[in-house]
């Protein structure tokens, strides 16, 4: 059947021609019909269910527990000040939710039950439940509700009706509106406030699940200790939906609240937060662990208190990461743990790998983690219960906290700091949370607790010390392991083994040998070009149809290699116990330091047989007449047996191959044991250890995890690697061979962090079982049984086809006849694999572009659209028989189409300057854009028809600067890149010569590395931020949002719309790279035909797909690629590797390595100049082409203009001339009609609004100033809400004279006051900004020049020097400029930095991380891991209390003092930077030092890179000078 | 070596040492020296690894060059050297005549600007110095099948199908009726291109494999080919081509005309020391009519021999020469004279029926025909002679099939080409499914890798007819 049948009538006549409702940049799609009924299958690819928040967050407490309106009020107040962190739906009015959890209201609660005629005994509660609008549905509800806490010994007093005002809700958020009501409960009993507590729990948990099938019963709190108010409305709206939180008697002592923005904008009252407990900033990267988890746990919950075990599912499932976080601590309050504990298990600092923790301490988390994985990710949290209000910070301090305390005994605590308006001379103390950190209210004793108290509090609860050092063995590696290969095998025997599991001799040479010789993963560069393994003919292996999942904007990746301290693949074999015991036996445990096995430790793990830990060894051979689904049945069978007779170990094992028999797959068994033991309640009792063949990259190794293994011991990647040191002729190898082993498992370590960073996840612990993948290719029954509830959307082969490749692999294993496979994924290898870009479509790409002949561009598009079918668009074909023709002048000509197409972001520093300027004038002669890349560009070349129209904004920040910033039509945010998505980059030194050392402010010879993620973009809220701070420096631009295919990017999407973006790139994995590891170029991201399907498909559900152009990139090569892709919804067309071919790049895939022989990647100076032969004419020949192939199948398909094609999905059909296998691939929804806008999306435009006029006001006042380039003295009050201040001016000033030529007569602004996030943004030259107040995150990010003050009002009474004055990424980026700040900065202070010189009192971890260039002051103390991957620039730290030793980053840059003789210059520095820093804060601390300066000197470290020179830092002065 | 991704900016392309042109036109060895262990590892330091690879491609067997160059590299011959026989089982023939300058080389990444890699020298180092040293294919592992199959032919088609039987357990008993293997190899191929003793070990080598050879055996002479299809499981030909085409040109009976074959077959039989004097050309005027490289044979073999003057004509221009542009050079180098442009009409004798002349009329080029190659009209009234004492006719060859393969129904194309491959047949399986074909006779006179190529090819479907598994992929 054809798809486009499916389609309703209607809609069909609706679509032809000339559609008089177009409307935006994007035009628009075919109108289906409103009642197109949805069917299942047909659903297309936009899940609801998903989504990712980020937000605002807070609370105000009062230390002693005393109530009063100011604390409601003040957290209102708050909370309205921080709509910018939230988001609005396209409504333009409905809110993504915020809410307030208050403190026992008692007074407010007694005086409406007195209103109501309740009557309430001593210990009474009230409580706020959303109920169907369907009154019968309500009843059943309230008496559900009533029945249960009858069973638990409370009474409902009675039923209130909340009042509220939906008129100030938004039209979309009022369709979904609940009825909202408040119950009044008694404790009938007579308990204390604890045991009606856990009534109340219990009973509002059985109503659950007895009322699981009404979806809107929703208990928002029912608890002794607070009353929640929360829906999906505007924070400065709250008051006016609830009038009751404008009542005189709401009074209280602690107020937790919380703006949400969410990437989708279906509201879902329910997910407003606060929860019960507590309000989330960020994002639980495992949560899917973490709730797989839970349900295994279930089964031994139970405390002294409460019995969990009767409430399944423990924490929920499907609503957001946060309620099921929500979820679990009210699990642990509820059972009986403190706060101060339970959230310290849940998320716990890094503690593996600090070096410096107490050991009382760690033994704390070391006991816990056995008994709970940490719930990572980005997370900012404030939390209350009946005692204690707090806020934590998860270990990589990813989301801001700023903290202050009163006079008047009252804390508040914020994403933001000045979100109440206390006077300086009222604030006693104030500061921010660190990475890991936790800040409680005692509110029972009145105390503040920071995390040293805290921390001590929680090591002394029992002796675990002692405990672990009695039950803990550690397996210790010997440095060498002299039995990597104790029974090698005979060749013979290695063969049939890599036979029969598919080992070639590629994977050999490139993957294995490159491990084991280097400790890394190899390098390649160029992408993907292999079809997807459910469309290969070849066998691939099973691990090629899972996809990683990685971080894009709403969560962060990590830099694991450099933020090594917050990362570890400690795992621990023991049986779990119960959480809520605490005792001895539970400590007994096996420890090693990663998941990677050696064949000692294996043996070892092994022998505790005979110390009575049982085992069982499945073999997961089977015979073939069996069946691959029974075989696994058997095996999960076994499991559960030996489990429930108490067996420890559950070993699957591969070994014992034999004729006639077949391996299931390793990670099939243990996808499906995993899941059977998971939901058999007995995964918890026992570990799950992988002896097998298949596992060989690090890719391997984290299926296997992720889907549940323990730890893997990969036999015959050490058995290959012994015999390729045998084979070697070198007698001196043999010495080497037993360290190979070695290499390897730390390569593949090296590896499995990353994958784990890549997803922002610092555990294994959290990681295993977390099932972080996106399957492409297996059928619903293999994912039913193996893989349940990971995203697989187009089906592929089943077991049947399966076990058929086995069984083909077997064939050859057991015939010698067959050497080993020679491969071919990688590179071409004839009769290997098939490749996109072979040699002959190379050749014949190159021939066409060189003539121009249209007959040269039909025989290579022949070879491109006729191959086998290899990508997913492959099995979809126009459908020109349904079509009514046009001739081909009526088709749009090609000079109107070539806008939407675009060459892909390539650096200069990846491409020769030929290359890039050669693509720039191709693709600005034609029309369409260029993109820069992330390199920088020369300034000579704007203006000119060299300047790239689209200039990138990548984590590294290379080159961004206000001038390059507004010489561009596109600012494009490289969010992720196809080729490596969640991954930073390195460009090696010997690429960096004079000219991309300048264009990146870096030094020639000197690597650079670009970050995993971009330091301002943490959550969807900072993305939001960035667009925001783009948008003031080039008001003209337009924002583009880079993002890569994964299942949920539509979600992503949507909420990258909502930010504020106007076009947004969804690329497919198969995009190109410089350079990239090669897993993460076979294992990353997803086809674009899935994510820009998906994207299209969430925009439109949305109602904002109108507001944006959609861009898909990856792999395109002809104009049947472009045609199906705007059919499938793209507006526009990225061009990667096609282009470079055309300018003569033969896809040597060495890009890397500098030697492109063919100049195009490459800095060398010969291959550059000598032997580039690229001419901008055969790009444009290209494009040419591309456009003119296309335009025949338009009129083909009678279709005018490229608008008119887009997301014609009806217009596609799925082939029916493929093969069985391929038949099994259902790719109906990608061609299913897209879900119709919500009827309350409003027009298009902006979505985030200021909330008042400061920027016009700055532009119309200090503007002309600014054009006549005179100077001048301004001032202005500033608050929180005030974002970006000065950016905008920066902009102008760049656009009339450039980075820094106004510097000599400088604008000079006064402010006073806090002002908000990314103050003096891409400052430029000549631009003064003095504020005394306090600033927020992303002070002087992007600074170019001019200065940046920020100093203490006068009348302050904490100690400026121990306070924190600026947030989280300052000067991030920064290329020039000064910013001097009397306080302490936050985390990665000048994180990037390469030319700003800047003086702080203080700073947090990460500081001067990767910085290339300037100069960095800290008269303080800073936090750990100073100076990772820092190359270049220097610092000078005062280190009072000497602990900075502990604190830096001992890889790249050493410490030296500065002592009179050798010195001098340094010495006259500093003090001259630290005078200047009086003067211009008033600082005490500088003019304390400046008092005692001899003896301050010794306590100063001077900081650089150990690769330079102190002479070549001399230099560096005088030209900062 | 180490890795050095410049290595090919800073070391040049060089061969092994060329006998200089005075000494190799005596002694009439092969004229290309071995590297040294140093030097093929330095030279194979310069491949660049590429991502296509452009050579491997290329080359009809491919061979998986970029691998064995890096094992090159890391002085690992032995493991190059099964590496190089896992795709053609003549590695060393191959590296010394194919012409790498069309193939492998031209197509290398560095052909371009840069120089290529050596392809072929390093090709024959690697076969030369492991046999030298010992090597030999290890068929250790291989399981006898107790299959038997007769191969007509000792040239590179039959010669790699016995080799790739050899290797599935398969034994092959090759039939030829020339006293020694190598067909055109060794009595085609001048000794200075590739010298006897190769083909010689490879014969050993072959032996030691389990292949049987049965020389001085003409099939349906010396045994009838009925035996043969009575004894074995399967048969494969692969005869060659060795009808000469002569263009019916006038004079060919003349004295002192001889087609290019059996003047080389003489050359090559002396080599080989069957024939005990060596032919001479001394003192004679020499032309060769043809432009391939069976021309340039001739023409370098004609100068060996001593003659006064060898002269090549072509009819049409340098660029158009279907021959290798190496073998021309080094045929220049060595003296030979090229006329182009000139179409022979006739071959002139003298009274005593004995060459005198060539009569050819000059002619010039047109426009390129569909297949790019460019047309030529004679031009009027311009007939000449070139004196000649010896005339040698290089113009190509085509199939000869025998009258005993008809009767078991082998089909054959018009042209004499054996049919193989159709209506749902295996690959080199011709109408008769006992009987498989391969090489020239079944795709005309190509070059010798392209005969290996459809011998190796043709055993996997052999074997696969006989129910033993096909080897690994190639």
């Amino acid at each position: 059947m054809k798809a486009a049948s499916t389609i309703p009538q209607g809609a069909r006549t609706r679509m032809s021609g000339t559609d008089q409702h177009a409307q935006g940049p994007s035009g628009i799609g075919p109108k289906y019909s409103d009642s197109a009924p949805a069917e299942p299958g047909y659903q297309g690819l936009f899940d609801p269910t998903l989504e990712h928040d980020g937000c605002g967050f807070g609370l105000i407490a009062h230390l002693d527990d005393a109530p009063s309106r100011e604390i409601v009020d003040l957290g209102l107040n708050a909370l309205s000040r921080m709509t910018h962190r939230g988001a609005v739906a396209a409504d333009g009015e409905s809110g993504d939710g915020c809410g307030v959890l208050i403190r026992r209201p008692e007074a407010f609660i007694r005086t409406l039950a007195e209103d109501h005629g309740f009557s309430l005994a001593p210990l009474a509660t009230a409580g706020l439940v959303f109920l169907p609008i369907d009154e019968t549905a309500a009843a059943r509800c309230r008496q559900e509700l009533a029945a249960q806490l009858a069973k638990t010994g409370s009474r409902i007093a009675g039923w209130r009706q909340v009042p509220i005002n939906p008129q100030a809700a938004g039209p979309l958020a009022r369709e979904r509106l609940p009825r909202i009501e408040q119950v009044f409960v008694n404790a009938d009993r007579g308990e204390d406030a604890a045991g009606f507590q856990r009534g109340l729990y219990v009973a509002r948990r059985r109503a659950e699940m007895a009322l699981s099938d009404v979806q809107d019963f929703h208990v928002v709190t029912l608890a002794e200790h607070s009353l929640g108010y929360k829906g999906m409305v505007m924070p400065e709206r709250l008051r006016d939906f609830y009038p009751d939180l404008a009542h005189p008697r709401l009074a209280s002592s602690a107020v937790v609240f919380h703006q949400r923005f969410s990437t989708n904008t279906m509201p879902r009252w329910a997910l407003a937060q606060p929860f019960r407990f507590l309000a989330h900033n960020g994002e639980i990267n495992t949560i899917r662990g973490n709730r797989f988890w839970a349900r295994a746990r279930g089964a031994r919950m139970r405390s002294p208190f409460v019995d969990f075990r009767e409430f399944k599912p423990l924490v929920s499932q499907d609503s957001s990461d946060s309620a099921s976080l929500d979820n679990m601590l009210e699990v642990l309050l509820t059972g009986g743990m403190d706060l101060l504990q339970a959230m310290r298990i849940l998320i716990p600092p890094a503690w593996q790998n600090v070096d410096g923790m107490d050991p009382d301490l760690r033994a704390f988390y070391e006991y816990f983690a056995l008994h709970m994985e940490p719930w990572d990710g980005p997370a900012g949290i404030v939390v209350a219960d009946s005692r204690y209000a707090a806020c934590a910070l998860d270990r990589n301090g990813l989301r801001p906290a700023r903290w202050a305390l009163n006079a008047n005994r009252m804390l508040v605590v914020a994403s933001e700091a000045g979100v109440v308006d206390w006077p300086a001379r009222e604030i006693v103390a104030k500061g921010r949370l660190g990475p890991g950190e936790m800040l409680a209210v005692d509110l029972h004793r009145g105390e503040v607790l920071e995390s040293s108290r805290i921390d001590q509090i929680n090591r002394e609860r029992a002796p675990f010390k002692r405990w672990l050092k009695q039950g803990v063995r550690y397996l210790e590696t010997d440095l060498i392991d002299p039995r990597l290969a104790a029974e090698p095998l005979a060749p013979t025997e290695l063969l049939r083994y890599q036979k029969l599991f598919n080992l070639s001799a590629e994977e050999r040479d490139t993957v294995l040998k490159v491990l084991a010789e280097t400790e890394g993963e190899a390098i390649g560069s160029m992408g993907d070009d292999t079809p997807l393994p459910l469309l290969s003919k070849r066998v691939r292996s099973l691990y090629d149809a899972f996809r990683q999942a990685f971080a894009q904007v709403t969560n962060p990746p990590i830099d694991s290699y450099r933020e090594k301290l917050v990362m570890s693949l400690h795992t621990q074999i023991a049986r779990e116990s119960n959480l809520f015991e605490l005792n001895p036996a539970y400590a007994r445990q096996v420890m090693i330091n990663s998941p990677v096995l050696s064949q000692r430790k294996f043996l070892q793990i092994l022998g505790l047989r005979d110390e009575g830990v049982g085992s069982v060894v499945i073999d997961l051979n089977y015979l073939a007449e069996q069946g691959l689904d029974a075989a696994l049945q058997r095996c999960c069978a076994i499991a559960e047996a030996a489990v429930r007779e108490g067996t420890l170990l559950v070993v699957l094992s591969d070994r014992a191959i034999r004729e006639g028999h077949l391996p299931i797959h390793a990670l099939l068994a243990v996808g499906a044991v995993h899941q059977h033991l998971v939901e058999s309640g007995l995964r918890s009792d026992c570990n799950l250890l992988v002896e097998t063949g298949t596992a060989r990259d690090p890719h391997h190794f984290a299926c296997l995890i992720g889907y549940g293994a323990t730890a893997v011991y990969p036999y015959l990647a050490y058995q290959t690697i012994y015999d390729l040191a045998r084979s070697a002729d070198a007698e001196a190898r043999s010495v080497e061979h037993r360290e190979l082993g070695r290499s390897y498992r730390r390569g593949i370590r090296n590896g499995l962090l990353k994958i784990l960073s890549k997803m922002g996840i610092s555990t294994v612990a959290s990681y295993r079982g977390a099932a972080l993948f996106e399957i492409v290719g297996l059928a619903k029954e293999v994912v039913a049984r193996c893989f349940a509830g990971t995203p697989s959307r187009v089906g592929g082969p089943g077991f049947d086809e399966l076990q058929a490749d086995q069984q083909q692999l077997a064939d050859r294993a057991w015939n010698t006849g067959f050497g080993v496979e020679p491969g071919g994924l990688f590179k071409y290898i004839h009769g290997g694999e098939y490749h996109a870009f072979n040699p002959d479509v190379v050749g014949a790409l190159q021939v066409a572009t060189l003539t121009g002949e249209h007959a040269d561009w039909l025989k290579y598009a022949a070879l491109v659209n006729q191959r086998e079918p290899s990508m997913l668009r492959d099995l979809l074909e126009p459908d020109f028989a349904a079509a009514t023709p046009i001739a081909l002048d009526e088709v749009e000509p090609a000079s109107a189409m070539f806008r939407a197409f675009d060459s892909a972001g390539m650096s200069l520093g990846a491409l020769s300057p030929e290359a890039h300027e050669a693509l720039a004038i191709a693709m600005n002669r034609l029309g369409g854009r260029s993109n820069s890349g992330e390199g920088g560009e020369d300034p000579l070349r704007y203006g000119t028809e060299k300047n790239s129209k689209i200039k990138q904004i990548a984590s590294g920040r290379f080159g961004v600067t206000p001038e390059y910033l507004v010489n561009a039509e596109v600012l494009q945010i490289k969010v992720a890149q196809g080729a490596k998505p969640g991954e930073g980059g390195q460009l090696p030194g010997h690429k960096v010569n004079e000219l991309i050392a300048r264009l990146r402010y870096a030094k020639p010879g000197i690597g650079l590395i670009s970050p995993p993620p971009h330091h301002d973009i943490y959550s969807i809220e900072d993305l939001a931020q960035l667009i925001y701070d783009l948008k003031q420096i080039n008001p003209t631009a337009l924002v583009s949002v880079k993002l890569v295919s994964h299942a949920g990017v539509g979600t992503i999407a949507a909420g990258v719309a909502k930010a504020g973006a106007d076009l947004i790139t969804v690329s497919g994995y198969d995009g190109g790279t410089g350079a990239s590891p090669l897993t993460s170029i076979k294992y990353a991201g997803g086809p674009w035909e899935l994510g820009l399907t998906e994207a299209h498909h969430a925009l439109r559900a949305n109602g904002l797909r109108d507001r944006i152009v959609l861009q898909t990139d990856g792999g395109l090569k002809t104009g049947l690629d472009v045609l199906k892709a705007a059919l499938l919804g793209a507006d526009s067309f990225g061009f990667g590797t096609a282009p470079m071919i055309a300018l003569g790049c033969k896809y040597l895939r060495i890009c890397h390595l500098n030697n492109c022989a063919t100049g195009i990647a490459t800095q060398h100076h010969v291959l550059r100049t000598k032997h580039f032969k690229g001419m901008p004419e055969q790009v444009m020949a290209y494009f040419i082409g591309v456009v003119e192939e296309l335009r025949g199948y338009m009129a083909q398909l009678g279709v005018h203009t490229l608008k008119e094609l887009t997301g014609r999905s009806d217009l596609l059909q799925i082939r029916s001339d493929t093969d069985a296998r391929r038949q099994r691939i259902d790719l109906r929804p990608l061609l299913a009609p897209p879900p119709n806008p919500p009827a309350a999306a409003c027009a298009p435009g902006r979505l985030t609004r200021d909330s008042d006029d400061i920027h016009p006001r700055l532009l119309a006042e200090v503007g002309p100033a600014i054009e006549a380039g005179s100077g001048g003295h301004f001032s202005y009050a500033v608050r929180n809400v005030h974002r970006a201040v000065g950016t905008a001016l920066s902009g102008l000033i760049a656009r009339r004279h450039g980075n820094t030529a106004m510097s000599a007569n400088p604008i000079r602004l006064d402010l006073s006051g806090s002002v908000g996030q990314s103050f003096g943004a891409f400052n430029a030259g000549g631009l003064e900004l003095h504020l005394t107040g306090e600033a927020n995150d992303y002070v002087g990010k992007g600074m170019a020049g001019g200065l940046i003050t920020v100093r203490p009002p006068d009348d302050a009474r904490y100690v400026a020097r121990e306070s924190a004055i600026l947030g989280n990424t300052c000067l991030y980026g920064a290329t020039g400029g000064e910013l001097f700040a009397a306080g302490t900065a936050g985390q990665r202070f000048a994180v990037r930095n390469s030319g700003a010189t800047t003086m702080v009192e203080g700073a947090g971890d990460h500081c001067c991380e990767y910085m290339t260039g300037g100069v960095v002051a800290v008269l303080g103390s800073t936090g750990l891991n100073f100076g990772a991957g820092m190359t270049g620039g220097f610092a000078y730290v005062l280190d009072l209390d000497r602990g900075f030793v502990d604190r830096y980053n001992h890889e790249l840059i050493d410490l030296n003092r500065i002592t009179l003789e050798g010195l001098e210059a340094h010495l006259q520095h500093l003090r001259g930077l630290i005078e200047r820093h009086r003067v211009l804060t008033g600082s005490a601390l500088a003019a304390d030092i400046l008092d005692d300066f001899r003896g301050y000197l010794p306590r100063f470290w001077l900081v650089k890179p150990k690769a330079a020179g102190l002479d070549s830092l001399i230099h560096a002065l005088r030209r900062a000078a | 070596m180490k890795r050095d991704p410049m290595h090919f900016l800073s070391s040049e392309r060089r061969m092994p040492a060329e006998v200089p042109v005075k000494l190799r036109i005596l002694d009439g060895r092969e004229i290309f020296g071995e590297y040294d262990a140093e030097g093929a590892a330095d030279q194979a330091a310069r491949c660049l690894d590429c991502g296509n690879p452009y050579c491997e491609w290329k080359c009809p067997v491919h061979n998986y060059i970029p691998n064995w160059l890096e094992l090159i590299r890391e002085g690992r011959l032995f493991e190059a050297a099964e590496l190089s026989h896992q795709t053609n089982p003549l590695p060393e023939i191959c590296g010394r005549v194919c012409p790498q300058d069309r193939l492998c080389e031209g197509a290398c990444t560095l052909n371009d600007d840069f120089g290529a890699v050596t392809i072929g020298g390093i090709e024959k180092y690697i076969t030369d110095t492991a046999l030298a040293q010992g090597w030999r294919p290890d068929l250790s592992g291989v399981m006898p099948s107790g299959k038997r199959v007769a191969v007509i032919g000792a040239g590179p088609a039959g010669l790699a199908c016995a080799d790739v039987l050899a290797r599935q357990g398969i034994t092959a008993v090759v039939f030829d009726r020339h006293p020694e293997i190598g067909g055109l190899l060794t009595f085609g191929i001048p000794p200075f291109k590739l010298d006897k003793d190769v083909v010689r070990m490879r014969r050993q080598v072959l032996e030691g494999m389990g292949v049987e050879f049965r020389l001085d055996t003409e099939v349906g002479v010396d045994v009838s080919f009925d035996a043969l299809m009575d004894e074995f499981d399967a048969v494969f030909l692969g005869l060659g081509t060795y009808a000469a085409v002569d263009g019916g040109l006038p004079g060919l009976t003349l004295d002192g005309v001889q087609p290019a074959l059996p003047y080389l077959t003489a050359n090559g039989r002396y080599a080989l020391g069957i024939d005990a004097e060596p032919p001479r050309l001394d003192g004679k005027h020499v032309v060769v009519l043809g432009g391939g490289d069976t021309a340039m044979d001739c023409n370098r073999t004609a100068i060996r021999q001593g003659a006064a003057s060898v002269s090549c004509l072509y009819r049409r221009d340098e660029d158009d020469m279907p021959g290798s542009k190496r073998e021309v050079g080094k045929a220049r180098d060595e003296g030979v004279n090229f006329l182009f442009r000139l179409l022979p009409k006739a071959i002139l004798g003298d009274e005593h029926g004995r060459v005198r002349a060539v009569e050819v009329v000059e002619t010039r080029l047109g426009a390129a025909d569909a297949k790019g190659r460019r047309q030529f009209e004679e031009i009027e009234d311009s007939r000449r002679e070139i004196a000649a004492d010896q005339v040698m006719v290089a113009f190509g060859f085509t199939p000869d099939p025998p009258e005993w393969l008809g009767k078991h129904g082998v089909q054959l194309q018009h042209n004499g080409r054996v049919r193989v491959a159709e209506q749902g047949a295996l690959p080199f399986q011709t109408a008769h499914a006992k009987i498989f074909a391969g090489g020239d006779m079944v795709r005309g006179a190509d070059l010798v890798v392209t005969a290996v190529y459809e011998g190796r090819e043709a055993a996997k479907a052999i074997a696969e007819s006989l129910g033993v598994q096909a080897l690994a992929a190639a």
